[in-house]
């Protein structure tokens, strides 16, 4: 574990890493950040980045289903959590209902925010079956988007709360 | 870019507490590392060892004892504070500061010690209100613990009276006595954003309602979290009143070390020191009334 | 009733499961084989000659592959007005000086991010500082340093509009009333930062990835700069993260990734840091407003003239633009028997201004809409009212400049005043303020000079009935590949799931201008819509020759379904005449072309779309602390044809423009943005978002695609003058500063308190 200072190469170190049910093995530098881990080693673009200091929200995944911004979490620290991204919220090419919600609502413009906004959402409804529309508000506080002023995302957790998308 | 460093991870306290002390020279405690991240990826902060004891679920609890009061691990997330019916029993307006802090990403992954230990002074509004409760911080070493009120910790800019080997173990409030309200406000321009001035406040009162004890601190006012204690001394053994909070607000004002910069100026800032002291006195008055 | 199937329908957006499942693939994501990663050297100058570049030690570093600087460019300077040379004026490496800080010296390509970054601090550049200028009246002044030459005095460009004896209706005036305002700038912080990445192949061509709102730009700049033909450049912009009217000009992450890969031939990717996005791309004007009105006693607008300078930064961009925009709409939505507007855009040593969503607008109905409430509480007056009596009318000519066809403004006034009449009472400390605008359908005058239709459509239907939509115009989130799919879905009688939408690649789709100027519904629509009526006119040949109808009777496609106007319910499948008029064609699929380009309508605009807005504010008099509670935005965009969209576009054009009213305060310091972040550049959250219900006036605009026009910019325009009279009803203050913060509403206050005891 021990590096030369300057340019030299830091001894990378393994982890073993479980992302939408799927495990994988990986020898990364330490300090590689999560969202690095999924985008650029793992290969799953859909967890976006647009900012340096922890404010937009773009990178937002779950770990053991909380939200949590992957660009401020060393990947090391989650060895042995299981880490959710957007490519793992629909399961055999069936949406989940947040993302039904989305597209019925019209919850999203450019998308770019979108993959960060939806776990955000979902983690939301995993801990609050049915939150209030200030609870909603708070719970998506943490993700910024430009485009859709936020009010048709609202109306797409709520139709979820509400059970428009349970199944059978 | 964040500069390479050599990762420690320690299994257990008495581990970290060991390697803190071989490599006191240069290293940095991670945790959540919701602050630490960001300046060490501005290139702010380089160090050539990290430690991580964010999987030290040893320090992720919160307990009540009734001599000592409220106790909490030092990795316990914010997140389980603010849900936590043990915190909401002992201590509300804890629950409440909590549900304040940043985003619900970023307080589920960081700590309560990490964010009072990186002493944002800016920013923080943990540091205030604890204060304001006649909060404590446990320090750990190799050499042994110490306990210390949360008021004498911070020493300046971003800079803490922890000694290089020491770890922040726990913290504390103390049993809330009866007849005593504590309030926390900051005031900001969106949302859950940083305050640009915070002012968290407890009251005591008598069973007279007159001010038995009060503690009033600002946040984001100075280098560090300021106690107005001319504010404080304005209202002892008074009566609740219009004129009384003028004064104490007034007072909190001058004891305000605000800077000017481009969220608002010197004299904006006093003038909500002001206002905001002014508000949470009467409301930690009336609370304090109330819980009598 | 809805007399459309598909138009103004609750239709998915064509994207949709791209977006939400992760799938789609921005420039952000895009990763090429043998690919680099570029970094920028920017000058931490505002304005310097750049004496010498030194990058040896740079390139010594292993893992870097090549650094260029201005030397390696053929040193065009170039601008997006191209009819006009001399405003051409921005070398986007500069070669022989700086004009603002954070302008690109030099391009590094290395292996990783990382590695280029470490390189930008081994290359040493040598300046000598020159004075500085900041402030467009200091700019101006005779011992002002000079930023480029031949603009004497540091002035860009100057824009004169005027009409009628404006002396003459100042004398007939019979109550006059002067201001004089400051609107910030504003940050497109689009959630998708700057990005490019570019691939440059011994064949001579040049393929690039980029955030763009307009791959026909890119491809006509590039060639420009490059010294290559645009048909050897592909642009390729399939998905967007936001534009907002910052991504039509040729950015530094574009230039300098394609100037790398010309000169290291492999792919290099450029993607800004959002410090950089905050530092180095254009923004919005700032602009200062000098207006006097002068009004009879009755309320009717006599005359008004208006004198602005503007922050033009470094270099143009669509600075040019904007400062006409800006005296065009200071004018809406009302006549006036006398007007005159002198814009001045100034150079200064800041980042360059450019087009932002609204364009002008949003800072010209700051000023003219507080100053006609103040006007309306000076004399009495109902404030909507009043307007409602100087108010624009279809058909009215704004003499000289252009014919408004369909307004709907009229029945916005109706809308809004009894929705505040319903709101009754208001709780202390909240008040309403309103604001009306208008805005362009997309813009006239030719500055890109393109030879091409502004717009142009191919519609190929498959043999299993399945259509193929090629469109230049371009989606950057507005949701234009669902509007265009809506309007074709409608025109060929099909349904939207039927039709692929072809759009963001210059190899395989025509020309058009792009998304900005909310140009795309009415120009492209109408693209479309001819595209797709020819295609239907084609099959209908076939359907007649076998139907042996009389000659009088029409046949249509509607819902798929081929039938007789006069008798829908004889008919068959789509489909089916599909198979027969492929075979009728020699077993060539059915092509139908379309294209628009807008004649005889003037040099702005062939539509105009109007609104008023009602914000409700809360407001803590002791703090200054600004909330918006409610609103409601009367809108007239002619027929809405992308229902889910048009809401959208809606509430997020509330936020931005709230923002602008009220949060983004962007300020400088000697040339230095004080705030490139998203922890001290505020922007609107969830929590900060009020309810922001819209309803919708019924006009036909004949000439749009089913009578629409635009709805994408003209609602960024009223927010912030709505705000600043909702807080000029709760306090009697009037805020002549935008960005309005609390700080400002205190002292405003403070300052009332005080002239009221004298």
């Amino acid at each position: 574990m021990q590096g030369e200072g300057g340019f030299g190469e830091m001894e990378k170190q393994l982890l073993k890493l479980k992302v939408n049910g799927q495990e994988y093995e990986l020898y990364i530098n330490p300090k590689t950040l999560l969202v690095e881990v999924i985008r650029d080693h793992i290969g799953l673009t859909g967890t976006k980045r647009g900012c340096e200091t922890v404010s937009c929200g773009a990178c937002t995944v779950m770990v053991d289903d909380m939200a949590v911004k992957s660009c401020a979490v060393l990947a090391v620290q989650v060895e042995g959590r299981h880490v959710t991204t957007v490519e793992g919220l629909e399961k055999n090419g069936k949406l989940a209902p947040i993302q039904k919600a989305f597209l019925d609502q019209g919850a999203y413009q450019c998308g770019f925010c979108t993959p960060g906004m939806l776990m955000s959402c979902e983690a939301l409804l995993k801990e609050t079956k049915t939150p209030t529309k200030e609870e909603v508000r708070e719970g998506i506080e943490g993700n910024i988007c430009r485009c859709t002023g936020y009010n048709s995302i609202v109306r797409a957790v709520e139709a979820v709360a509400k059970g428009n998308y349970r199944e059978g | 870019m964040i500069h390479d460093f050599t990762y420690l991870k320690p299994g257990s306290l008495q581990e970290a507490l060991v390697m803190l002390a071989e490599h006191k020279d240069d290293c940095k405690i991670i945790c959540g590392g919701q602050s630490l991240l960001i300046v060490m990826r501005q290139g702010m902060l380089v160090t050539d060892y990290l430690i991580d004891i964010k999987g030290l679920n040893e320090l992720s609890y919160i307990i009540y004892d009734k001599k000592e009061g409220l106790k909490i691990g030092a990795t316990t997330t914010h997140r389980i504070i603010e849900k936590s019916e043990l915190v909401k029993d002992k201590c509300p307006i804890l629950v409440e500061v909590e549900k304040k802090v940043a985003s619900i990403q970023i307080r589920n992954w960081g700590s309560i010690a990490g964010n009072l230990a990186h002493g944002d002074a800016q920013a923080g509004d943990l540091a205030p209100s604890l204060i304001a409760l006649g909060g404590k911080v446990k320090l750990a070493s190799s050499r042994g613990d110490r306990v210390m009120p949360l008021e004498e910790f911070y020493t300046g800019f971003f800079e803490n009276a922890m000694k290089n080997d020491e770890l922040m173990v726990e913290v504390q409030v103390p049993p809330i006595r009866p007849r005593v309200g504590s309030v926390y406000t900051k005031f900001n321009l969106i949302g859950n954003d940083q305050g640009i001035v915070g002012v968290a406040t407890t009251i005591e009162v008598g069973h007279d309602s007159t001010c038995k004890d009060a503690r009033i601190v600002l946040g984001n006012s100075g280098v560090t979290p300021i106690r107005a204690k001319n504010a404080e001394r304005v209202l002892m053994g008074k009566k609740l009143g219009d004129q009384l909070l003028a004064e104490a607000g007034e007072a909190a004002a001058s004891e305000a070390d605000p800077v000017s910069d481009i969220h608002a100026s010197e004299e904006y800032r006093r003038h909500l020191v002001r206002v905001l002291t002014e508000r949470m006195v009467g409301q930690a008055w009336e609370k304090a009334i109330c819980a009598g | 009733m809805n007399k459309y199937s598909v138009i103004n329908t609750h239709v998915h957006n064509v994207d949709g499961i791209a977006k939400v499942t992760g799938r789609a693939i921005y420039t952000f994501d895009v990763k090429l084989p043998g690919m680099l990663y570029g970094k920028i050297l920017r000058s931490p100058h505002p304005h310097a000659k750049i004496l010498n570049i030194d990058y040896s030690k740079a390139l010594e570093l292993p893992g870097v592959i090549g650094v260029v600087t201005g030397k390696d460019t053929l040193g065009v300077k170039q601008g997006i007005w191209r009819r006009y040379q001399d405003l051409c004026d921005e070398q986007i490496l500069t070669v022989d000086k700086v004009r603002y800080i954070g302008e690109p010296v030099a391009a590094v390509a290395a292996l990783t991010e990382e590695l280029a970054e470490k390189a930008l601090d081994l290359i040493d550049v040598q300046y000598e500082v020159l004075p500085a200028v900041y402030e467009p009246l200091d700019a101006i002044k005779k011992e002002a340093p000079e930023l480029h030459a031949g603009f004497e005095r540091n002035i860009n460009v100057t824009r004169h509009i005027e009409w009628g004896d404006v002396e003459g209706a100042f004398e007939e005036a019979e109550y006059i009333r002067e201001d004089w305002f400051k609107c910030g700038g504003q940050a497109h912080m689009c959630m998708e930062t700057r990005a490019a990445v570019s691939s440059y192949t011994p064949d001579g061509k040049l393929t690039v990835y980029h955030s763009s709102q307009s791959p026909y730009y890119m491809q006509g700049l590039l060639a420009g700069v490059l010294g290559l033909k645009e048909g050897n450049i592909r642009v390729i912009s399939h998905y967007v993260g936001g534009g907002f009217g910052g991504k039509f000009e040729l950015d530094a992450a574009l230039f300098c990734s394609a100037v790398l890969s010309m000169k290291l031939h492999r792919p290099v990717k450029i993607v800004f840091t959002r410090e950089e996005d905050f530092i180095a791309t254009k923004r919005r004007t700032p602009m200062s407003y000098y207006v006097r009105t002068g009004v009879k006693k009755d309320g009717t607008f006599c005359a008004r003239e208006a004198k602005v300078f503007t922050n033009g930064g470094a270099y143009t961009g669509m600075g040019a633009t904007a400062l006409y925009l800006t005296g065009f709409f200071h004018s809406f939505p009302y006549r006036w028997k006398g007007y005159r507007y002198d814009g001045y855009r100034v150079y200064t040593n800041t980042l360059p201004s450019t087009s932002m969503r609204g364009f002008g607008a949003p800072q010209a109905m700051f000023c003219s809409e507080q100053q006609i409430e103040w006007i309306a509480a000076d004399l009495g007056l109902d404030p909507i009212e009043m307007r409602r009596k100087n108010a624009h009318y279809p058909g009215y000519v704004v003499p000289d400049q252009a014919t408004i066809a369909s307004c709907g403004i009229d029945q916005c006034f109706d809308v809004v005043q009894k929705w505040i009449k319903e709101k009754g009472k208001l709780p202390e400390n909240r008040a309403i303020g309103v604001s009306a605008a208008g805005f362009m359908s997309g813009g006239i005058f030719n500055w890109f000079d393109t030879p091409y239709s502004f717009s142009s459509a191919v519609v190929t239907i498959n043999y299993d009935g399945t259509v193929e939509l090629y469109v230049g115009a371009q989606d950057i989130g507005q949701g234009s590949n669902t509007t265009l799919a809506i309007i074709c879905a409608e025109a060929l009688g099909v349904r939207v799931e039927d039709i692929k939408v072809h759009s963001g690649d210059t190899e395989h789709c025509p020309a058009d201008l792009g998304a900005w100027g909310s140009r795309q519904t009415l120009m492209a629509g109408n693209a479309v819509k001819m595209a797709a009526e020819d295609a239907k006119k084609q099959l209908l040949e076939v359907a007649y020759a076998q139907s042996g109808f009389n000659i009088i009777y029409d046949l249509d496609i509607k819902n798929r379904w081929v039938h007789a106007i006069a008798r829908p319910e004889r008919g068959y499948d789509y489909g089916d005449l599909v198979k027969k008029a492929i075979r009728g064609k020699d077993g060539q699929r059915i092509i139908g072309r379309g294209y628009y380009t807008p004649h005889r309508k003037g040099m702005i605009s062939p539509a105009y779309s109007y609104m008023m807005q009602a914000v409700e504010v809360e407001i803590d008099k002791e703090t200054g602390k600004i909330k918006l509670v409610d609103s409601l935005t009367a809108h007239d965009c002619g027929q809405p044809i992308n229902r889910l969209g048009l809401i959208g576009q809606l509430e997020g054009a509330f936020s931005m423009a709230a923002g602008y009213g009220y949060l983004e305060y962007m300020p400088y310091e000697d040339g230095k943005l004080m705030n490139p972040n998203l922890v001290d550049y505020k922007v609107m959250r969830a929590t900060d978002m009020p309810a922001v219900p819209v309803a919708e006036i019924d006009t036909y605009e004949p000439e749009g695609p089913y009578g629409a026009k635009e709805a994408g910019e003209g609602l960024t325009n009223p927010t912030a003058a709505a705000i600043g009279n909702a807080i000029f009803h709760a306090l009697g203050v009037q805020i002549k500063e935008c960005p309005i913060r609390p700080e400002m509403v205190v002292n405003a206050l403070r300052e009332k308190e005080e002239r009221e005891r004298k």
